[in-house]
Parts: C-alpha cells; sequence; structure tokens
C-alpha cells in the first residue's frame, strides 16, 4: 500500500492526468446515466399524476406516448357503470405542431374536462382553462419562445390563448399542452372523441380484477404502471443504444488513461520493481502495488467526476430545463463500481508486464 | 543467523539453441564456506553476472545445481524459490535499485516486511541496521538526495535486514569513488568476518581482492587457474602469468598485459 501511494504520490502530473481522465470518464457515465434517469422520469410525468390505476385504450394499443387512440364511443359511459369503478377521468390526446412565434415544435395536446381530473398539476403562473380557446402551455417552452400569459400561439392552424404555464410538463418527444377537451376536439375535429380512460378502483377492488371485470367493445382495459413501462420501452428503442454506446466510450477512454498512466509508471520503474522481485517480492506483491495505484487512481476520480458530473447537471438543467439530469445514488455507485471496474482493467497489462519481469535482469 | 554452505557443481547456462547457441557458463564448479569472501573476477562478457544469478537463484541452470546445504535449488519450483532468496540471501547490485519513491529506512523496512515482520518491529529493526551504517541522520531521505556510498550502504543495509547467511554483491564498487569504494569493501569484510556469513562478489575492481579470501577467474564461461594470474603494476590490470609479458627489477617478477606496459616499467624511475 505504501509503496503504491508513494509511487502515485512522487509523479503528481502523472496522477493528476489518470484522476482527471477517470473523472471525465465518471462524468460523462454520470451525466448520460442521468440524463436517461431524467428522461424516463419525464417520459412518466403525465401517467405518474393522472389519477387512476388502469387505463382503458382503444383495441390494441399500449402505449400513451406512441400511438394514437380513439375509444368506441360510449366507452366512458360503460366504464362509469362497471361495477368497482370509483373515478373515471376521461382525456382526448392527440400529438400536433405548435407553431410559436414562428417556430416549430412538437407539443402533445390534453383535453381534459375541468372537475374530473388529467389536467396540469402545477401550475408555476395564471389558471386553468376555463373556456374554449384557452391552453396552458410547459413554462420552459414558454420561456424558450418568449412566450407569456394572453400570448397567441397557433396550434393546427387556430390561435389559442395561453392562460397559464405549467411546470414540469416537458417530455422527450415535446411539451404538454392542456386545454379544455372541447377545445382539442375542435382542433382535431373530433367532437366527443376521447383517448384515453383513467379508472380509479373503488375501495377493496384491485385494479388486475376491474381490468378483468371490464368489458367494452373495441377496447382494452391496462394497468397504468404497464402503460408506464410500455412508453419506457419505446424510449429505450430511441435512446438506449445511443446512450450505451456513448457510456462504453466514456468507459474504454477512462480505462485506457488509467491504463496507460499506471503501465508507463510500471515500465519506468521496471528495473526497481527487478531489484524487488530478485530480493523476494512474489508476482503477488508486485500485481498488488500496481492494482492499487490503479484503484488509487480510479476511486479518487470517480470522486471528483462524481462532483463534477452533479455540478454539471446542475448547470445543464438551469441552462436548458427541457435536459432533465436525474443522478440517483444506485447510479453514483455504479459509477463507482465502474470506475473499480476500469483499475482493474487497466492494472492488467502492466500486471503481465510484472508477472514477465525477469528477476535475473536487474544484474544486466 | 544461520550459517550455511553454498556449493555450485558443473553448472552450465547456454542461451538459444542449435547454431545460435550462447554458452554462458560451462561447467563451473564452486563452493562458498561460512564466513569465506569469494571474489569472481574476469573481463566483461565472461558470465561472471549469469554465474552470480544462478548461485542466488534467480537464474536456472541448463545443467549441473547449485545447492544451499544440501538442497539443491535448481530444482525447487518457481514458487519456493523468492522464500529463499527473502531469507537466505542478501542482494547488492552496482545501480543500488533502491525503490525511488521511498524513503531510506521505508526501502530497508519493506524488505523485512515482505519477510513477515509487521509495522513498528520492521520500522525497529531497518531503523537498527541503518544506524549502525552510519546512516542514522539520513532515515527519512529519499534516494535522489543521496550520495552513491550512502546509497550502497542502504543497499547493503537492506541486503542484511533478514539476517541472511549469504550476500552476492555485483560491482559493488563499480559506481563509487576510491574513498567510498574502501569503506564499502571495509564494510563487507566486516559483514563476513565479525558476522560469519559467506560474501559472493562480482567485480572488475582490483582492490577488493585485498578483502577476498579467495580470487576465482572466469573466463569463457569456465575458471582459470587462479594461481596463475598476476597484477599488471602499470595498468592494474589482472594478467595470466603463463601467458604475460614479465620482467625482473630489484630481483622482483613482474607480468604486464602487453609490451606497452613492459616497456614503460621497465623506463620508469626505479621502486622504492
Amino acid at each position: 500500500m505504501l509503496l503504491a501511494t508513494r509511487n502515485l504520490a512522487r509523479d503528481r502530473t502523472r496522477l493528476a492526468l489518470s484522476v482527471t481522465g477517470v473523472a471525465l470518464a465518471v462524468m460523462l457515465i454520470l451525466l448520460l446515466g442521468g440524463y436517461r434517469a431524467g428522461i424516463y422520469r419525464q417520459t412518466a410525468t403525465y401517467l405518474d399524476h393522472v389519477p387512476g390505476s388502469l387505463v382503458v385504450v382503444e383495441r390494441g394499443v399500449r402505449d400513451f406516448l406512441g400511438t394514437n387512440s380513439i375509444l368506441p364511443p360510449g366507452a366512458a359511459q360503460a366504464a362509469a357503470t362497471t361495477p368497482g369503478v370509483a373515478r373515471v377521468v376521461p382525456v382526448l390526446s392527440q400529438s400536433a405542431i405548435v407553431e410559436l412565434h414562428g417556430r416549430k415544435q412538437l407539443a402533445l395536446l390534453i383535453g381534459y374536462e375541468p372537475g374530473r381530473g388529467g389536467g396540469p398539476w402545477s401550475l408555476a403562473t395564471g389558471r386553468e382553462p376555463a373556456a374554449d380557446g384557452e391552453v396552458v402551455i410547459d413554462r420552459v417552452m414558454a420561456s424558450e419562445h418568449g412566450i407569456g400569459l394572453e400570448d397567441r400561439i397557433t396550434i393546427l392552424d387556430r390561435g389559442e390563448t395561453v392562460v397559464g404555464l405549467a411546470s414540469g410538463t416537458s417530455l422527450w418527444i415535446g411539451s404538454l399542452v392542456f386545454a379544455r377537451a372541447s377545445t382539442i376536439e375542435a382542433l382535431v375535429r373530433a367532437p366527443g372523441a376521447r383517448s384515453f380512460l383513467f379508472l380509479t378502483p373503488a375501495a377493496g377492488v384491485s385494479p388486475d380484477a376491474l381490468r378483468l371485470r371490464l368489458a367494452i367493445p373495441g377496447a382494452d382495459a391496462i394497468l397504468k404502471s404497464d402503460m408506464i413501462a410500455a412508453d419506457q420501452r419505446l424510449l429505450a428503442r430511441v435512446y438506449d443504444t445511443a446512450i450505451g454506446l456513448m457510456t462504453a466510450i466514456a468507459f474504454l477512454v477512462g480505462v485506457l488513461v488509467v491504463g496507460l498512466v499506471v503501465y508507463t509508471a510500471t515500465v519506468e520503474r521496471r528495473r526497481e520493481y527487478g531489484a524487488f522481485k530478485a530480493i523476494g517480492a512474489r508476482n503477488r506483491v508486485l500485481f498488488r502495488i500496481v492494482a492499487l495505484q490503479a484503484l488509487v487512481a480510479g476511486t479518487a476520480g470517480a470522486a471528483l467526476g462524481t462532483l463534477l458530473a452533479v455540478a454539471a447537471g446542475w448547470l445543464l438543467v438551469a441552462w436548458r430545463p427541457q435536459f432533465p439530469v436525474a443522478i440517483e445514488p444506485s447510479a453514483v455507485v455504479l459509477a463507482l463500481l465502474a470506475s473499480v471496474a476500469m483499475a482493474v482493467l487497466a492494472a492488467l497489462v502492466p500486471a503481465r508486464a510484472m508477472a514477465r519481469l525477469a528477476p535475473a535482469e536487474v544484474f544486466r | 543467523m544461520t550459517t550455511c554452505t553454498l556449493e555450485a557443481r558443473d553448472v552450465t547456462k547456454r542461451y538459444g539453441d542449435g547454431e545460435a547457441a550462447v554458452v554462458a557458463v560451462r561447467g563451473v564448479s564452486l563452493r562458498v564456506e561460512p564466513g569465506e569472501i569469494v571474489l569472481i573476477m574476469g573481463p566483461s562478457g565472461s558470465g561472471k553476472t549469469t554465474l552470480l544469478s544462478m548461485l542466488g537463484a534467480l537464474l536456472r541452470p541448463t545443467a549441473g545445481t547449485v545447492s544451499l546445504d544440501g538442497t539443491v535449488l535448481s530444482e525447487l519450483s518457481e514458487g519456493r524459490l523468492p522464500d529463499i532468496r527473502l531469507h537466505r540471501f542478501g542482494f547488492i547490485f552496482q545501480d543500488f535499485n533502491l525503490l525511488s519513491a521511498l524513503t531510506v529506512w521505508e526501502n530497508v523496512a519493506i524488505v523485512a516486511e515482505l519477510a513477515g515482520l509487521r509495522g513498528r518491529a520492521a520500522r525497529e529493526r531497518a531503523t537498527a541496521i541503518l544506524t549502525e551504517l552510519g546512516l542514522g541522520a539520513r532515515l527519512d531521505f529519499l534516494p535522489d538526495r543521496l550520495s552513491g556510498g550512502e546509497k550502497q550502504r542502504v543497499a547493503i543495509a537492506r541486503a542484511l535486514v533478514n539476517d541472511p547467511a549469504l550476500i552476492l554483491a555485483d560491482e559493488p564498487t563499480a559506481n563509487l569513488d576510491s574513498a567510498i569504494g574502501h569503506e564499502i569493501m571495509r564494510l563487507l569484510r566486516g559483514i563476513a568476518k565479525e558476522q560469519g556469513r559467506s560474501v559472493v562478489i562480482v567485480s572488475h575492481d582490483q582492490r577488493i581482492r585485498d578483502i577476498a579470501d579467495r580470487v576465482l577467474w572466469l573466463e569463457d564461461g569456465a575458471f582459470q587457474d587462479e594461481i596463475a594470474l598476476a597484477v599488471d603494476p602499470v595498468c592494474g590490470m589482472s594478467v595470466e602469468r603463463e601467458r604475460a609479458a614479465s620482467a625482473t627489477r630489484d630481483g622482483a617478477l613482474f607480468y604486464f598485459c602487453s609490451r606497452g606496459c613492459r616497456a614503460e616499467f621497465l623506463n620508469g624511475p626505479p621502486s622504492a
């Protein structure tokens, strides 16, 4: 332990280089993981806030964000009269291009019936829509486009008035725009249409039992948790490969930086280690020295990288609130494990060089 | 410390195979008794270092045996050799080979720790030996702040810390000036004569002959007749008496490495 730490401390530039290398790799891993966790959290944000644990959807539809659902006429009535249903929240949703001061942005329109739920859960300013032609938009989207209360925005060629700004309603596919259901019906030219019914089971009735009890022609009932999972699978198809690839590259860069630094430090001291081996040090003692050097550099780098990631995540969210970064404790634990893995992998090549070192070389 | 006898029998070391094979040591036999100082000399490339490596269980002979008190080292598995080297041998290297990141006492204590001594005990033993060797004021110095002589004394302390019966030294005075070289020689003599350890030294340094009990001349991988050796009084080289040019002055016979040295000697002032 002493020799490993002293060797590191003797070459401060090299130590700083390896710690920085690991720190940057860990920071990148944590930021990418944090961004992934953040968008996963965003994906579920509407479903988490709308009341109910069961969702009635058009037959065959399984997700909330990726597929349009139009329920058959009478579905809401059928659901409301099913024994064991305590509450029904009908929602009409539709993806649409919203024109904001000449710039177009994808949004998810949510039409809800005031008093029944399904509307914005946290208003930063303003009020909920009280009449047709009024909308509540996301606060971040409004800020980006310089939109304030009473401003007019164009949705599907119709002008609407912004009466409220909602918090926490940004999604990876765009922002939520809330309006009365009748407003959205008019926009999509589908009078009386509903996309989803969110059902709350009565006391003593489990969601699964209610699901089996519901029999609405042309519609399915699914658990809300299954719908969230389906949305996240959809998200995973879009994001996970890219994020996984970038995380793997960051990990590899970390391994290479530590590996190169420890290898160089080992080769430079080849003669010293040879003498140590000649005197009687076993290979495992030398491996331990190399591995400890890599571990110290890796752990210090992970600690620094975690601090950098938290700071960078905070700055990123402050600068661009639509990019959520949620660094969770489990992600930090994983990053620490990754740094240990980096250190172990990085120590392999120098350890091999140690094993091949012939003690007799020291006399030459 | 338990005294022991090191013996090499018909030891040969060959590198490579077939026509490209090079025989570094051929059929050498040697026995080193407890408390004896054996100096192995010879020209560069004669096989001295290879022989020393085999005596110290750092290199396996191609043929023959190296044994320590009857235990044939060259037949032991690789896994057993580090312990033998750690407890039975002390190594002194030409370039000192101290661990540059550790202080003087740490360089010595770490070897005691390898042998199983822990923490304070290792430090105390290292400090005692270093103080005995005159390095009490240098305990916390890093090696790069020491003179060559001090580094070699640290190396000697490191070689002694596990109380070995045998010291193997490779050119221990090569990087030292004359005065420091003598001091190291005095130390090595004390190690043998006062502490009863065997010392095997490989060197080109003629001064070490003064402390050696036995001088062996290795050439082309084999020992030559040591009785036939003499020192050229002009250049100081060891020469074979039978083959060397010679001259008599003041009734004494002298041997020379070349006719040039002989002429220089004969044309110089008469000896006192």
